[in-house]
């Protein structure tokens, strides 16, 4: 069932030339999660804060549960939308304990049926035994549980996550994405999650939104998103693309590094760019190749090496083979990937 | 977080205290405690017929007229305060950018000028407005009156609010918006909001500026007396100028020191565990509330308040003063009275109030060093106890200074130096503050990189660390020496024959009902304290 | 940071500028002090020489308010150039606690009060020295101290001043006892508990009357919610502007306010028959014990009940002189027609305690 219908939203704010959001479109279904992903400034915690109510739409509407709640002619303030939210800061009430931070969206309930409520969050988040300090008292990660806890204790129809574990540190975060993600999973909860990090985006997102200068650039599956990138732009941000030139000729297309036999609707001699990533990429010792060897990075399984074609391109290959190649060793590099590459002309 | 754990490495490296420091700290510590502990001993010894006396008679009337105006005008100062601060930062108040300033202006006004101008305006039957409406109606109109408990409630709370102003003005400029949008998401309104979130959060700048409004009041002399209110400090003063005895004063004194200490605990155990921290991070500022048709209304509050406090006395103090400069008679009065001149009280203002503040900043250093270099209990004491004197009322420290200077540094009695020692026990507090935070910001390792490259701990102090902390020093001075400017109690019962400062002088041509002649001095005196206070509002960039 | 130099220095200009006018105002007011003097007393050349040797700093606490001996200090300063005078006003009690204070590290060489119970008590203290002004055999002997520790130098009487305008002639109190009629319940000024005057006709009253009544008249004056200022100026222009329409005042602040144009008139109470009469004060002056500069001071007692201070007082205060001779501001009604009430100042002295005690009992604002 569809959860969430965003029409043509547009927002621009006084004094600026770009819209900050501008002509966005897609739809949430039931118990899905929706990572919004893009670099910063492209629109991804506006579009949040459109759908939670925090600012209103220049024109677009969003229709919440079959409900219209912004439009130009409606507008549902925030409290009565019934999402829940996880802020960037966390945003804990600094003069509240955790577990009134968290009762404090559980409203038109007995005190029992809170204390049950209440409970069962801060268990599922494994800090029930922190309910009476405060805010201050915690460390970074348990502020950021706290806060999830808060958001999923109303049971809300929608829950809105902006940039949720930037202010964790990068070892804690991986074990935090986990255990929120299996939260969020049990719950069942449909959810909008905002990040300007690619890997986190494919970890946390059922589908993904890649959002740039305002402008919805693609959305779908994690898998479609990587590998299908649409533009330039979705493949440059999604992966550590290189983009090998290249021309199209009769049964593929001719590169500095061979033929790519894939058949592209283009007319013949068309100038264009191949998408590929190191793993797409394999050579092997050829005192006659086509490219030299001028860095190698360890990368523990394997090794990255980079490459200088002999056009001048330097592109990345990954090399598994224990045997290291020093620098400035001559290899033959050829396109080694068994699914289409992404082609865009110039 | 961060800061602890610098400061926790900071102290593993130089755990070894400077002996010098640690005396030079002590000896600050013994200064600022020995006056404080006298009055107790005082208290303590008199004679059990004083107490009984006391507290038979006067003592209940005395706690309850006190702590009732203490309730009430922190109440006022309080709502006040925040409301103002709230239309200027949170709204799109008209006017709002100057508003900011005007509202933070009348701490240069000290209350019992205030009082004068107030009380000559609304004086039932005899002042200028009661006057103009018999005028104008024919008959007498009641107005409420300036004097007794609501006149002075009235009166304070209009010279004290800024503290809270300020103090919850820069509360509201730092608040998360997204504390405020969550709530929303979870489902409050605007208005519940404001009373369920925002007020709750900004309780420790509230709690602060109560406890600043608070404090002043229980030292408040001048006001009260004018407004016929009898509080402990004014109390204190009638026994002064009563029998030959001064052990009534001794026990009022440290009954009101102890009242003082009770209000500065229990507002440690309010404030509770609840200390909240500023989160680091995206620091967004809120949005503006349009206040609609409340536009006009508001515009009108605001204006009314800053009329009050602001506007108004200084306008009257300027007729005045131009009424008392073309009038030869009051002119010869006003520059020669006693064997002074008018700039002898300038300059006697000025320079000891500067003095204050010099002694007041250097003392501060060793306290501020110590307590910031050398966390331990021993050094937080020492800081807490250099801090008390702002809840000691000025004429319990005079009189503290006057039974001690007199009866063991009698060359020093009556000389304008134990004015200076009165003012720099009473506003320590703000020059230790001062050095703290400005040491705080300071990192430990310019420090040591000084004494890497070969200097001694005292070249470094003074090579590195002073130049490093001065604006933060001169902004504890500016303090200081605003609040010296003001002082009034204190150098009333200190002063030697002769040693006229503006504020004495403001008091006595008032006290004889000279306003004219009081006005040009009050005005200076209110000149003379805008100008540090324009300089600290500028620098803790509380206007943008 | 540029504009609050600037406005820095404009201050600082401004100061100067003020202490440039007040050292000229000084001149011109002391020119017109010699005037007078040379006028009124013919001094001779080698008086004036005598004066001029007389310097260093004369510390005086005064009990008189500041516009009160400010004329006199002025006169005196015209006649010895080089003396510095340094004046401390403030209230009787509040000087003779700093004197008793002080007994041991005097800081004043002359005290000056406006009643006699202050220095009689004070005399107890040891706090003055004996000191015989030229010319005091011409006071008359009940107001010079034992031992010439204290010299009398002016009387005044305490008086009801009513607001012509709101007071008729016939209806004015003749009496004090009637201030606590309900009739002019919120109506009455008087000084406070701090003001000598009041202090002194507390404690005479509790000799002639008792406790029991003195305590009776100020409880009904607290219940006819009697207004208590700090001082008399402020009563004496609450009744001119009309805000009170009778005030306890002593005899010349009906004077003073008279003279500011208020439609005001006076009256000298108690005088029936059987009546308690009229109360009277004695402002006095003494030399301080352990006074650092009696060079100075001596003349300054001198100068206090000489002929020329005496007419300053009288003239400028309508105070009513002690000196033989010199002659009461016009309008000022001589008190030789008086019922003056008889009190005994040595024994009120004595009693002062009790006075207070009696203040504090009442809680006297």
């Amino acid at each position: 069932m569809t959860k969430l219908v965003v029409q043509n939203l547009v927002k621009r704010f006084p004094g600026t030339q770009q819209s900050a959001v501008n002509d966005i479109s897609f739809e949430l279904s039931d118990n899905e999660i929706l990572a919004l992903v893009g670099p910063s400034g492209c629109g991804k915690t506006t579009t949040l804060r459109l759908i939670a109510g925090l600012e209103r739409p220049d024109s677009g509407s969003v229709r919440l549960n079959q409900r219209i709640v912004a439009s130009e002619a409606v507008f549902i303030p925030p409290e009565q939308r019934g999402v829940g939210m996880v802020f960037q800061d966390h945003a804990l009430f600094p003069h509240l304990t955790v577990y009134d931070n968290v009762a404090f969206g559980l409203r038109g309930k007995t005190q029992a049926e809170v204390r049950t409520a209440v409970g069962e969050m801060l268990h599922m988040v494994g800090l029930l035994s922190h309910s009476k300090r405060y805010p201050h008292e915690l460390s970074g990660g348990e502020r950021q549980r706290v806060a999830l806890a808060r958001a999923l204790a109303p049971r809300p129809v929608l829950v809105l996550m902006d940039e949720p574990f930037s202010s964790l540190d990068a070892d804690l975060r991986a074990g935090v994405r986990e255990h929120v993600r299996g939260i969020l999973k049990s719950m069942r909860a449909t959810v909008i999650f905002v990040t300007h990090d690619q890997e986190e985006a494919l970890y946390m997102g059922d589908r993904l939104a890649v959002l740039q200068k305002g402008e919805l650039e693609q959305i779908g599956t994690p898998e479609e998103i990587f590998h299908e990138s649409n533009t330039r732009f979705v493949a440059e941000f999604m992966g550590d693309s290189d983009f090998l030139k290249g021309i199209v000729r009769h049964g593929g297309i001719q590169t500095a590094i061979g033929l790519v036999p894939q058949i592209v609707d283009l007319p013949i001699s068309t100038p264009v760019e191949i998408a590929i990533r190191a793993d797409d990429v394999d050579f092997h010792v050829d005192g006659s190749g086509n490219a030299l060897i001028i860095d190698r990075f360890f990368r523990g399984a394997f090794n990255l090496y980079r490459l200088r074609l002999d056009t001048g391109q330097v592109i990345h290959a990954i090399n598994p083979h224990t045997n290291i190649l020093a620098v400035g060793t001559r290899v033959q590099a050829y396109v080694s990937a068994e699914h289409s590459l992404t082609v865009f002309t110039k | 977080m961060e800061l602890t754990r610098t400061n926790l490495t900071y102290q593993k490296i130089r755990s070894r205290i400077s002996p010098r420091l640690a005396l030079a700290a002590g000896l600050v510590a013994l200064f600022v405690a020995v006056p404080l502990a006298y009055i107790f001993i005082r208290a303590v010894s008199a004679e059990p017929e004083a107490w009984q006396r006391l507290f038979q008679e006067r003592i209940w009337k005395l706690f309850g007229n006190t702590l009732a105006l203490v309730i009430a005008v922190t109440g006022g100062a309080l709502l006040t305060g925040v409301t103002m601060a709230f239309l200027t930062e949170r709204t799109d108040l008209p006017g709002k950018k100057i508003f900011r300033w005007m509202l933070a202006m009348p701490l240069a006004i000290p209350a019992y000028i205030g009082g004068i101008v107030h009380l000559s305006l609304l004086r039932p039957r005899g002042g200028v407005i009661p006057q103009l409406l018999e005028n104008l109606f024919g008959q007498p109109v009641p107005t409420p009156s300036p004097l007794g408990f609501w006149g002075a409630a009235f009166i304070l709370t209009l010279f004290m609010y800024p503290y809270v102003y300020l103090l919850s003005g820069a509360a509201f400029r730092t608040l998360h918006a997204s504390l405020e949008e969550a709530s929303r998401i979870f489902g409050r309104t605007p208005i519940q909001t404001i009373f369920q979130v925002t007020l709750p959060a900004l309780r420790p700048g509230l709690m602060a500026g109560a406890l600043l409004v608070a404090l002043d009041i229980l030292a408040e002399y001048g006001t009260v007396a004018l407004l016929r209110y009898e509080t402990f400090s004014s109390a204190i003063f009638v026994q002064l100028s009563g029998r030959y005895d001064r052990s009534a004063a001794s026990v009022l004194s440290g009954i009101l020191v102890a009242l003082a200490i009770g209000i500065l605990w229990s507002e440690l155990q309010f404030q509770g565990r609840a200390r909240f921290t500023q989160m680091e991070s995206n620091w967004r500022p809120a949005p503006l509330m349009p206040l609609g048709k409340w536009r006009i209304p508001a515009f009108l509050v605001v204006l009314g308040v800053v009329s009050a406090s602001l506007l108004l006395p200084v306008g009257v103090l300027l007729v005045w003063s131009i009424q008392a400069f073309l009038d030869p008679e009051t002119m010869s009065m006003l520059f020669h009275t006693g064997s002074q001149g008018f700039g002898t009280y300038i300059w006697n203002s000025l320079w000891s109030s500067s003095a204050a503040a010099v002694i007041a900043v250097l003392l501060s250093l060793p306290v501020g060093l110590l307590a910031v270099r050398y966390p331990n209990r021993v050094s937080k004491f020492i800081s807490r106890l250099c801090q008390v004197g702002y809840a000691i009322p000025g004429v319990v420290i005079a009189l503290s200074l006057v039974l001690l200077v007199n009866r063991f540094l009698p060359f020093l009695y009556a000389t304008p130096l134990v004015v200076v020692i009165a003012y720099v026990l009473r506003h320590m507090p703000q020059a230790v503050r001062a050095s703290e935070s400005a040491l705080n910001q300071l990192s430990p390792s310019l420090e040591e990189a000084a004494r890497m490259m070969g200097r001694t701990s005292l070249q470094t102090l003074i090579q590195v660390t002073l130049p490093l902390i001065l604006p933060g020093l001169l902004a504890g001075g500016s303090l200081v020496f605003l609040t010296s400017l003001k002082e009034l109690p204190a150098t009333l019962l200190l002063r030697p024959a002769g040693f006229d400062t503006l504020a004495v002088r403001v008091w006595v041509w008032a006290g004889e009902g000279f306003y004219f002649q009081a006005a040009p001095a009050a005005l200076l005196l209110v000149l003379a304290s805008a100008l540090p206070l324009s300089f600290l509002l500028r620098r803790e960039q509380i206007f943008k | 940071m540029q504009t609050s130099k600037k406005l820095f220095t404009l201050l600082f200009m401004m100061a100067l500028l003020l202490s440039a006018c007040g050292g000229a105002a000084t001149a011109v007011s002391e020119e017109q002090a010699t005037e007078v003097a040379t006028a009124t007393e013919s001094s001779t050349e080698a008086a004036t020489e005598a004066a001029a040797e007389i310097s260093g700093d004369l510390v005086i606490y005064s009990g008189r308010s500041e516009p009160l001996i400010q004329p006199v200090i002025d006169a005196f300063k015209a006649k010895y150039p080089n003396v510095n005078v340094l004046l401390k006003a403030g209230s009787n009690s509040e000087l003779a606690n700093a004197l008793i204070e002080e007994k041991a590290n005097s800081q004043a060489d002359v005290f000056i009060t406006t009643e006699l119970l202050t220095v009689q008590s004070l005399v107890a203290e040891g706090v003055f020295q004996a000191y015989a002004p030229a010319g005091v055999d011409q006071i008359p002997a009940e107001f010079i101290g034992e031992g010439n520790l204290w010299t009398g130098l002016t009387r005044r009487a305490r008086v009801i001043i009513y607001n012509k305008d709101l007071v008729a002639e016939d209806e004015v109190p003749a009496s004090i006892f009637d201030l606590t009629d309900p009739k002019w319940q919120g109506q009455v000024a008087a000084a406070g508990s701090t003001n000598g005057g009041m202090q002194a006709q507390i404690a005479a009253m509790q000799q002639l009357l008792g406790d029991e009544a003195t305590e009776e008249w100020l409880n009904g004056l607290i219940a006819n919610e009697v207004t208590f200022f700090g001082g008399h100026t402020d009563v004496r222009k609450a009744v001119g502007a009309g805000e009170f329409k009778i005030g306890l005042v002593n005899h010349y602040y009906y004077h003073l306010q008279l003279a500011e144009g208020s439609n005001v008139g006076v009256v000298y109470p108690d005088q029936g028959e059987g009546e308690i009469g009229l109360f009277t004060n004695a402002t006095a002056a003494a030399v301080v014990n352990g006074s650092k500069n009696p060079a100075a001071a001596q003349p300054f007692l001198d100068f206090l009940v000489s002929a020329e201070g005496q007419k300053l007082f009288a003239e400028q205060n309508y105070e009513y002189p002690l000196l033989a001779g010199v002659a009461l501001k016009e309008g000022v009604q001589p008190l030789d027609g008086f019922h003056l009430a008889d009190v005994d100042v040595v024994k009120a002295a004595a009693n002062f305690d009790a006075m207070f005690d009696l203040i504090e009992r009442v809680g006297l604002p």
